[in-house]
C-alpha cells in the first residue's frame, strides 16, 4: 500500500486502520469502470435480482428463464442489478485563507488529513481517487485512478501544495462539474469564504451532472468566537488590504455577519442536496470522518 | 461660576484620561494574519453610525464623570457673585454694616428690613466662603471688633436697628487703619448699605485718600457691596419742626409743628392720623397729606397744670420704614441766656454785649454781666451760657474757671486786645497785629455749619460785606470758619472736648472792623454761640442720634423709645432719656430723611481701580447669596457613570450563541 514506506504528516496509520471498518458509500448510483460495491444505474451480473423482462429478438437465449416459460408459456429474461466502483474526486481548497489555524493545526493540514484518509479508504474498496487543488482556479488536477501508486501521487501533491491565492470556489465548481465524468463522488474540503449565493449555482450544477457532492466546511474556533481583547490589525491571507479594527467594537457585527453567512450557506446546501459537514478545527478528524461515513450508510444511494 | 477650592481645578485635564487611554490602547494593537476577512470587512461596513455614536457617547460620559468629580471637589458655588472666591480663602473678612435708620425699611409683602435681610443673607455666605478672621465694623461705633464666627452677626446686640446715620468713608478708614495696623494678608471687605447719599458722603475729600490708600495696599483687598438701593415711595417720614410753650388762659399749652413727607405719589391725597404722646398722655390729630409733604403748624396740646418740663412723642401709623414714624422731643420753660463779658475796656466790647442782650424771641430773656479779667473768677459761671473775653487770654484761676465753664458745655468767644501779651489758652495765642493798611475783605467762610452757616431759608449771611481794617494773627491749631484775603483766619474754632470755643482775630471796634456797623453777622454769630451754650445749660436737650460724644449715653436712663437698645448704645437710638436732672430727646438726623441714593456711576467711580463687586438686593430676600452645589455635580457624575455603564453593557448572549452553534 505504501511502497516507499514514507511518513507523511497528514497520515496516521492507526486512524486509517480504525476507519478501515467503515465502508464509503455513495448516496446515489455511480458509474464506474469495473465492478465494485456501489450501485450502478445499469443492469448487470450481480446476484441481486432486479426484474423480469419480456424476451425480445436479439437477447441472448441463455438468459431466458425457463421456469417462468414453464409456468406462463412466455419468454422472460431475468435481469440483475449491476455493482460498480466509484470515482472519488477530492477537491481541496488551497487558497491563502486555508493556511489559518489557531489551534496548532492549519485548515490546510486538516484538509490534507481528511483528503488522505478518504482517498485511502476509497482505494481500499477499489474506487478510483482523483484530486483537484483549487484556489483562484484549478491549480492542480489529478484525474481519478484506481491503482495505489496513483494514490501516492495524490499524497505527494497534497504534501507539496501550499495555500496561496484567493478563494474563487464558486467558479471552480462549474469547471469541475463539467470536467469530471458524470456520476462521481465529489468531496470538497474548503473554508468556503465566498458569498453563499454564488455557491448555489455551482452545487446545483454538480447535482445536475448527477455527482454526489459532499462538503467539509473547515472553520477555525477563533474565526467562530472572534474573542480578541486588544485592537487588531487583520492582514488578509489572500492578499487583500489589511484592516485595523477594535474587536470590541466590531465583534457584534462580525458575529452578525458570520451568522448570516452560515445561515445562507446552510440554505444553499439544503437546496442543492449537498452532504454538508461543518468542521471546527479543534474536532478530531477521525470523529469527523466516522460521522461522515456512518451518515452515508443511512443514505446509501438507490439505483 | 466660582469655586471655593479653585486650585483643584488644575486637575481638570484629568478629564482627558479616557481619551488618552483610548489612544494608548489603539497604539497597542496586535497584528494577525486572518482568513475570514469577509466577515471583518462586513462588520466594518455594517451600521457604523450607531456603533460610532455609542463609542463617542461612552467616551463623553467617561470624560463627563471625571470632569464633574473634579468640579465637585473644587466646591462650586452658585450665585450672582462672579469671581467671588477666585483667590481662595481670605486672611481677614471685614463686614461693614450700615445701621442707619433707612436700613430698617422693608419691601412690600416681605418679612424683615434691609439690615435684617442683609445679615441673614450674609452670614451663610461668609460661613461658606470661610476666612481666618472675621472683623465687624458697624456704623455707630465705627470701630473694628473681631468676631468668633459669622453667626455672631445674627446674635450681636449691637447690630440691631439704630437711629444714627452711618459714615461710610469713616468706616472704610477704620477698615484701612485695621489692615495697616494688623498687617493682615488678603482681605475681603463686605459693605452692607442702602447707598444713601448722606451716609456715603461721596463728595467728601476723604474718598480720594481712602482710594489711594487701598490702591497702595499690596496684600489685595476685595470689596463686596451688598446694596439695597430701592426705597418705598409710599413711605412717610415724620419730623417735628418746632415745639413751643405758650400761656393759654390760666394754663400752658404746647405748640407742636411737624412735617410729614413722602417720595412718590405727588398728586395723591391722604389723611394721616398723627398720635401725640406727652409724658404718656395720648392725643390724636389728622394731617391731610397732598402731594409729597404736609405741615402741621403749632398744633396746640394743653399741658397739665404745674408741668414745667417734660417729653413728648409724635407717631404716624406703621409703614415701610418703622424708623421714621416716631419723633421725640422735650420741652421746658425757656432758660435765661446769660452772657459774661470779660473786658479790660467795656466800651470796646459794648457792640458784642449789645448783640448778646437782645433776644431773638420775645419769650426769651437775655442778660449780660460785664466784668474785668481780675474779677472773672468770681463771676456767676453756673448761670452763664456765653463768655465773651475781650482781654489778654485767661491765666491761673480765671483760666480754670473758663475751662470748667467750657467742659460744662458753655460757649466762649475770645477777642484780641491791644496788649495781648504772650498768654495762650487751649494751645492758641494771638500774634502780632497786622500792619496792613486799608481794608481786608473776607475771602471765604463756612456757610454750611457753625456760627456763620446760612439761615434756615438758605440765605447766606452777609459775611462777604464785612471789612476788616486791622486783625491779629492766631497761632496754634484751630478750624478756621472765616478766612481773610491772604489766608489769615478771621474766626476760628478751637478743638475742645466739650463746649464751643471761638477766636475772633479782630474786634468790633469801628477802627478794627465793620462788625459793629454791619451788625447782622455779629448779632447772628453771638446769638448762635449763646444758643449753643444755653442748650447745654438747659434742663432739656435735643440730640441727633450718634452725634453726642462717645462717653455720653452711658449714664442715661431710658424714658421712652429704644426698647431694644443696650444702655451703652442709647446715644444711637431715638428716644427720650434722662441724664441726672436733664431730659434728652434723641432723633435721627435731618439728612437721613433725604431718600437720595448715590448713583451707580458715582459709586463705581469711588471704587475705580479697586477690586469691587456690587450686588443689588431687595429687603426680604432671605437665604444665602451663594450656595455650594457640589451635590449637583456628584449626581451628574453618577448619572454619567450609569449612562456609561448602560452603553457598555454587552448585548445578551443568544445572538452570539446562534452564531457559534
Amino acid at each position: 500500500m505504501f511502497p516507499e514506506n514514507r511518513q507523511r504528516s497528514f497520515m496516521n496509520t492507526a486512524v486509517l486502520s480504525r476507519l478501515a471498518g467503515f465502508p464509503l458509500y455513495a448516496r446515489r448510483a455511480m458509474q464506474g469502470t469495473v465492478s465494485g460495491r456501489h450501485p450502478s444505474p445499469h443492469r448487470g451480473s450481480s446476484i441481486e435480482f432486479a426484474e423480469y423482462r419480456k424476451y425480445v429478438a436479439g437477447d441472448d437465449p441463455r438468459r431466458i428463464d425457463w421456469r417462468a416459460w414453464g409456468r406462463s408459456d412466455r419468454y422472460f429474461v431475468k435481469e440483475f442489478e449491476a455493482d460498480t466502483n466509484l470515482r472519488l474526486c477530492l477537491v481541496v481548497d488551497t487558497s491563502g485563507s486555508m493556511d489559518f489555524g489557531s489551534k496548532g493545526v492549519s485548515k490546510m493540514e486538516y484538509a490534507r488529513r481528511l483528503a488522505a484518509a478518504l482517498g485511502h479508504l476509497a482505494l481500499q474498496q477499489g474506487d478510483a481517487v482523483g484530486l483537484s487543488c483549487v484556489a483562484g482556479g484549478i491549480v492542480r488536477n489529478i484525474p481519478p485512478r484506481r491503482n495505489p501508486s496513483h494514490l501516492m501521487h495524490v499524497f505527494d501533491v497534497l504534501e507539496e501544495t501550499t495555500p496561496k491565492g484567493p478563494t474563487q470556489i464558486d467558479q471552480v465548481l462549474h469547471e469541475l462539474a463539467e470536467t469530471v465524468s458524470q456520476r462521481a463522488l465529489v468531496v470538497i474540503i474548503s473554508d468556503l469564504f465566498v458569498d453563499p449565493a454564488l455557491l448555489l449555482e455551482g452545487f446545483q450544477h454538480l447535482r445536475f451532472r448527477k455527482h454526489d457532492a459532499a462538503v467539509f466546511h473547515l472553520l477555525d474556533p477563533q474565526e467562530l468566537a472572534f474573542d480578541f481583547r486588544r485592537p487588531m490589525r487583520f492582514l488578509d491571507m489572500e492578499g487583500g488590504p489589511s484592516i485595523f479594527a477594535d474587536p470590541s467594537e466590531i465583534a457584534e457585527r462580525y458575529h452578525k455577519a458570520l451568522e448570516s453567512y452560515l445561515g445562507g450557506l446552510k440554505q444553499v446546501m439544503l437546496e442543492s442536496a449537498v452532504d454538508y459537514h461543518r468542521v471546527a478545527l479543534d474536532e478530531d478528524y477521525e470523529q469527523v470522518l466516522v460521522r461522515f461515513l456512518i451518515g452515508r450508510t443511512h443514505t446509501r444511494g438507490v439505483r | 461660576m466660582s469655586f471655593l477650592e479653585p486650585m483643584l481645578l488644575a486637575a481638570l485635564p484629568l478629564a482627558a484620561l479616557p481619551v488618552i487611554i483610548h489612544l494608548i490602547n489603539q497604539r497597542r494593537y496586535q497584528t494577525i494574519r486572518w482568513g475570514a476577512m469577509m466577515f471583518v470587512l462586513q462588520a466594518n461596513r455594517m451600521s457604523r453610525g450607531y456603533a460610532r455614536l455609542r463609542q463617542i457617547l461612552i467616551m463623553l460620559f467617561r470624560i463627563l464623570a471625571i470632569a464633574t468629580l473634579v468640579f465637585a471637589v473644587s466646591r462650586p458655588l452658585a450665585g450672582g457673585w462672579l469671581g467671588l472666591a477666585a483667590g481662595g480663602r481670605p486672611d481677614v473678612t471685614m463686614v461693614l454694616v450700615d445701621r442707619s435708620p433707612s436700613m430698617q425699611e422693608t419691601a412690600q409683602g416681605m418679612p424683615g428690613g434691609k439690615l435684617e435681610t442683609a445679615l441673614a443673607r450674609l452670614v451663610p455666605t461668609l460661613e461658606t466662603l470661610g476666612s481666618d478672621r472675621f472683623v465687624l465694623i458697624e456704623s455707630t461705633a465705627n470701630a473694628a471688633r473681631p468676631l468668633e464666627n459669622p453667626r455672631e452677626l445674627l446674635r450681636s446686640p449691637d447690630l440691631g436697628p439704630a437711629s444714627a446715620s452711618a459714615d461710610l468713608p469713616g468706616m472704610l478708614q477704620t477698615a484701612y487703619d485695621y489692615i495697616k495696623a494688623n498687617k493682615v494678608g488678603r482681605t475681603e471687605i463686605w459693605i452692607v448699605s442702602d447707598l444713601r447719599e448722606n451716609d456715603w458722603n461721596a463728595e467728601s475729600g476723604r474718598w480720594r485718600a481712602l482710594h489711594d490708600g487701598f490702591a497702595d495696599l499690596t496684600q489685595g483687598v476685595r470689596f463686596h457691596l451688598l446694596a439695597y438701593p430701592d426705597s418705598d415711595a409710599e413711605n412717610l417720614r415724620l419730623r417735628v419742626t418746632g415745639v413751643r410753650r405758650r400761656k393759654a388762659g390760666d394754663g400752658i399749652e404746647l405748640l407742636v409743628s411737624l412735617r410729614i413727607e413722602r417720595e412718590g405719589r405727588q398728586d395723591a391725597k391722604e389723611s394721616i392720623p398723627v398720635q401725640f404722646e406727652i409724658d404718656g398722655a395720648r392725643s390724636e390729630a389728622t394731617v391731610e397729606l397732598v402731594g409729597s409733604a404736609a405741615d402741621l403748624k403749632d398744633h396746640p396740646i394743653p399741658l397739665e397744670k404745674g408741668r414745667e418740663r417734660g417729653w413728648g412723642r409724635v407717631s404716624i401709623p406703621a409703614d415701610a420704614n418703622p424708623a421714621d414714624n416716631d419723633y421725640w422731643f422735650t420741652f421746658e420753660p425757656p432758660v435765661p441766656r446769660k452772657t459774661i463779658v470779660v473786658a479790660e475796656d467795656p466800651a470796646a466790647a459794648r457792640p458784642i454785649a449789645l448783640a448778646a442782650s437782645i433776644p431773638p424771641d420775645p419769650a426769651l430773656k437775655c442778660e449780660v454781666e460785664t466784668t474785668t479779667p481780675a474779677q472773672a473768677a468770681a463771676a456767676d459761671w453756673d448761670a452763664a451760657a456765653l463768655l465773651v473775653w475781650s482781654a489778654p487770654l485767661p491765666q491761673g484761676d480765671a483760666a480754670r474757671a473758663v475751662e470748667s465753664f467750657l467742659s460744662r458745655g458753655g460757649s466762649a468767644l475770645f477777642l484780641p486786645t491791644a496788649g495781648a501779651g504772650d498768654a495762650s489758652f487751649l494751645g492758641l495765642k494771638y500774634g502780632a497785629w497786622s500792619g496792613a493798611k486799608g481794608e481786608t475783605a473776607i475771602e471765604s467762610w463756612r456757610g454750611d455749619e457753625d456760627l456763620l452757616a446760612a439761615s434756615q431759608s438758605g440765605l447766606a449771611l452777609p459775611v462777604g460785606a464785612l471789612a476788616v481794617r486791622r486783625y491779629q494773627t492766631l497761632i496754634g491749631d484751630a478750624t478756621p470758619l472765616a478766612i481773610l484775603k491772604g489766608g489769615a483766619p478771621l474766626l476760628s474754632r478751637a478743638t475742645t472736648p466739650a463746649g464751643s470755643t471761638y477766636f475772633l482775630t479782630t474786634t468790633a471796634a469801628a477802627g478794627d472792623s465793620s462788625l459793629a456797623s454791619n451788625g447782622v453777622v455779629l448779632y447772628v454769630m453771638v446769638q448762635r454761640a449763646l444758643a449753643q451754650g444755653a442748650q447745654a445749660l438747659g434742663g432739656v436737650r435735643q440730640v441727633t442720634a450718634g452725634e453726642s460724644s462717645r462717653g455720653d449715653g452711658v449714664l442715661w436712663t431710658r424714658v421712652s423709645g429704644a426698647k431694644d437698645a443696650i444702655s451703652t448704645d442709647y446715644r444711637n437710638h431715638a428716644g427720650v432719656y434722662a441724664a441726672q436732672d436733664r431730659l434728652l430727646a434723641v432723633n435721627r438726623s435731618a439728612a437721613e430723611d433725604a431718600a437720595r441714593v448715590i448713583p451707580a456711576p458715582r459709586l463705581a467711580e469711588l471704587f475705580r481701580g479697586l477690586d469691587f463687586s456690587r450686588v443689588d438686593e431687595r429687603a426680604g430676600r432671605l437665604g444665602s447669596l451663594i450656595q455650594e452645589i457640589w451635590r449637583m455635580f456628584l449626581v451628574a457624575m453618577i448619572t454619567a457613570m450609569a449612562a456609561e455603564a448602560l452603553l457598555c453593557l454587552p448585548k445578551l448572549a443568544p445572538v452570539r450563541g446562534a452564531a457559534t452553534s
